[in-house]
């Protein structure tokens, strides 16, 4: 997930949604999103005030894949509340497990 | 945007009237069982025994099972439960049948109580099964684990219609054979059809999700369904043909070898784990594994004692029976419903406001300090009983007996704490 650019005048905002996105836990791995690497882009619209999230699953059966998109929207929405939030599910690339974090192995017990 | 698995409003209160009662079964299960502890050392063919038997393969198992399927099928197949109507439907007959039929067994009075309890149980199982039919006929995508789904319903139906054929046949004998004769068939039905392939195509699903395993061997859990349904129907019908004979080995092989295919894979996930750490539910399933294992140890001797005619035959049979149902079944039971209850009631309770407030973890739910407790007196009950039955120690049994209702009152306070939990929060800063 690439969304630092400091020619970009939203990066900092974009990196403060990230930080955010961390409070977003996967009720039974018990690690956040970003650091079991779900989330791909970060998309910030200054115009239409919407931010977008791309983001997987760790599987399309994931049965707490509702209560994911869920939280990510419960989270911006409370954080962000002048923001329209809205979650782009996407399959390609498949996830894998070396998308998860140096940290999110390391509490994993890794 | 490809649609994720929600929560059905409607699943919360079905799923958890299936724990509860089954809960409750558990503990009813562990009284009657001090009652009937000099007998358990006698022939298994006992009307208390048999009401016993039956509430723990009913009451405790499948509508254990029921529930966790109602929850469980829209992941494992990846599409909506079919009907909620019908599953309650299913669920009021079920019970209503269950309380008949448990207490015609326990008086044995094999009169109208039990007719009528033997056929809502049917009716309540024919529901579900079909309930499970047409979820499974919806999913787009065909797997190994709808196809042990699938045949593990097809196996309970035939095992409650031999069932309540057998009942009927107490009063209007019809059937053509030997009433033991049937009833080891229905048994192997129950336990080798229903039970082992339900619980084999669930647990393949989940316990690589909860160990986060990178490797998963499906083949071998294509072996593992054509081995134990193989040596189901050869059993089925060579035992009704010929009894229990020389070939009766074989059959017992290929069973034991399906089983080693599925342990295989279990193991597969568990060395390619990524959570290294195995919580209590784990362990409790773990120890599941084991006394399956100690059960399928025990199968040579039984067709061994049988062929030879011998008393013995009925002792290993018992301790074959109660590795089954106050082993395997109950270990793996008394782990995970710590594994899927949480997760039901912490949706209900908490998705709404996940994200935006610090929320318990589903994990939370439950106390960790009680289920380790009843996971140490669940071993000390295991250790104590089998050694009571193989010893032929009627102090140790009852003894054990005692660790037993300890550890279904324990099990029934924790599922409470979890069914009973309310909401805590805490409101997190802003970025």
């Amino acid at each position: 997930m690439e969304i630092f650019d400091i020619t970009q005048s939203d990066s900092f905002f974009k990196l403060r949604v990230v930080e955010s996105l961390r409070l977003v836990i996967d009720p039974e791995l018990e690690i956040n999103i970003i650091d079991l690497g779900l989330v791909y882009n970060v998309d910030v619209n200054e115009e239409s005030k919407v931010i977008t999230i791309s983001m997987t699953l760790s599987s399309p059966a994931c049965p707490m894949g509702g209560t994911i998109v869920g939280s990510v929207e419960n989270c911006l929405t409370h954080h962000y509340p002048e923001y329209k939030t809205s979650v782009d599910l996407v399959w390609e690339p498949v996830w894998s497990f070396d998308r998860i974090s140096k940290e999110g192995k390391r509490l994993l017990g890794m | 945007m490809k649609s994720v698995n929600r929560q059905h409003p409607l699943l919360f209160r079905l799923v958890i009237a299936h724990y509860l009662l089954a809960a409750v079964c558990f503990v009813a299960i562990a009284i009657m069982l001090q009652f009937v502890s000099e007998d358990l050392n006698g022939h298994y063919f006992q009307p208390k025994l048999l009401a016993i038997t039956h509430t723990a393969a009913l009451g405790w198992g499948s509508l254990m099972i029921f529930g966790a399927c109602y929850q469980l099928l829209p992941v494992v197949l990846e599409t909506e439960l079919y009907s909620y109507k019908i599953a309650w439907l299913s669920f009021g007959l079920f019970c209503t049948g269950l309380v008949l039929f448990v207490c015609a067994f326990w008086n044995f009075d094999p009169g109208l109580c039990m007719q009528a309890g033997s056929i809502l149980l049917l009716a309540g199982i024919l529901l579900f099964a079909w309930n499970t039919f047409i979820t499974s006929s919806r999913t787009e995508k065909h797997s190994i684990y709808q196809d042990f789904i699938t045949t593990a319903c097809i196996w309970l139906l035939a095992t409650a219609i031999l069932g309540t054929l057998m009942v009927f046949n107490f009063r209007f004998p019809f059937l053509p054979k030997d009433h033991l004769l049937f009833l080891k068939l229905h048994a192997h039905m129950g336990i080798g059809g229903w039970f082992l392939l339900l619980i084999i195509g669930v647990s393949s699903k989940l316990i690589p999700m909860f160990l986060v395993s990178t490797k998963q061997n499906t083949a071998c859990l294509s072996w593992s369904y054509y081995l134990i349904n193989a040596a189901l129907v050869s059993f089925l019908v060579d035992t009704y043909l010929y009894g229990v004979n020389m070939k009766t080995y074989i059959v017992a092989v290929a069973a034991i070898a399906g089983v080693i295919c599925w342990l295989i894979f279990i193991a597969q996930c568990v060395k390619s784990r990524m959570r290294k750490a195995f919580d209590m539910p784990v362990m409790h399933t773990f120890l599941s594994f084991f006394l399956l294992t100690l059960s399928l140890v025990a199968l040579p001797f039984i067709v061994f004692y049988q062929i030879k005619g011998d008393g013995l035959s009925v002792k290993s049979t018992n301790i074959y029976g109660t590795l089954v149902f106050m082993g395997w079944i109950s270990a793996i039971i008394l782990g995970q419903t710590f594994k899927t209850l949480p997760f039901i009631v912490w949706i209900k309770r908490y998705q709404h406001l996940a994200g935006k407030e610090t929320t318990p973890l589903p994990a939370d739910l439950f106390s960790k300090r009680l289920l380790s407790v009843q996971f140490y007196i669940f071993l000390v009950f295991n250790a104590g009983f089998y050694a009571g039955l193989f010893f032929h120690s009627d102090i140790l049994l009852k003894l054990s007996l005692l660790w037993f209702l300890l550890t279904a009152v324990i099990y029934l306070l924790n599922v409470l704490i979890v069914i009973l939990h309310k909401s805590k929060t805490k409101v997190y800063g802003n970025f």
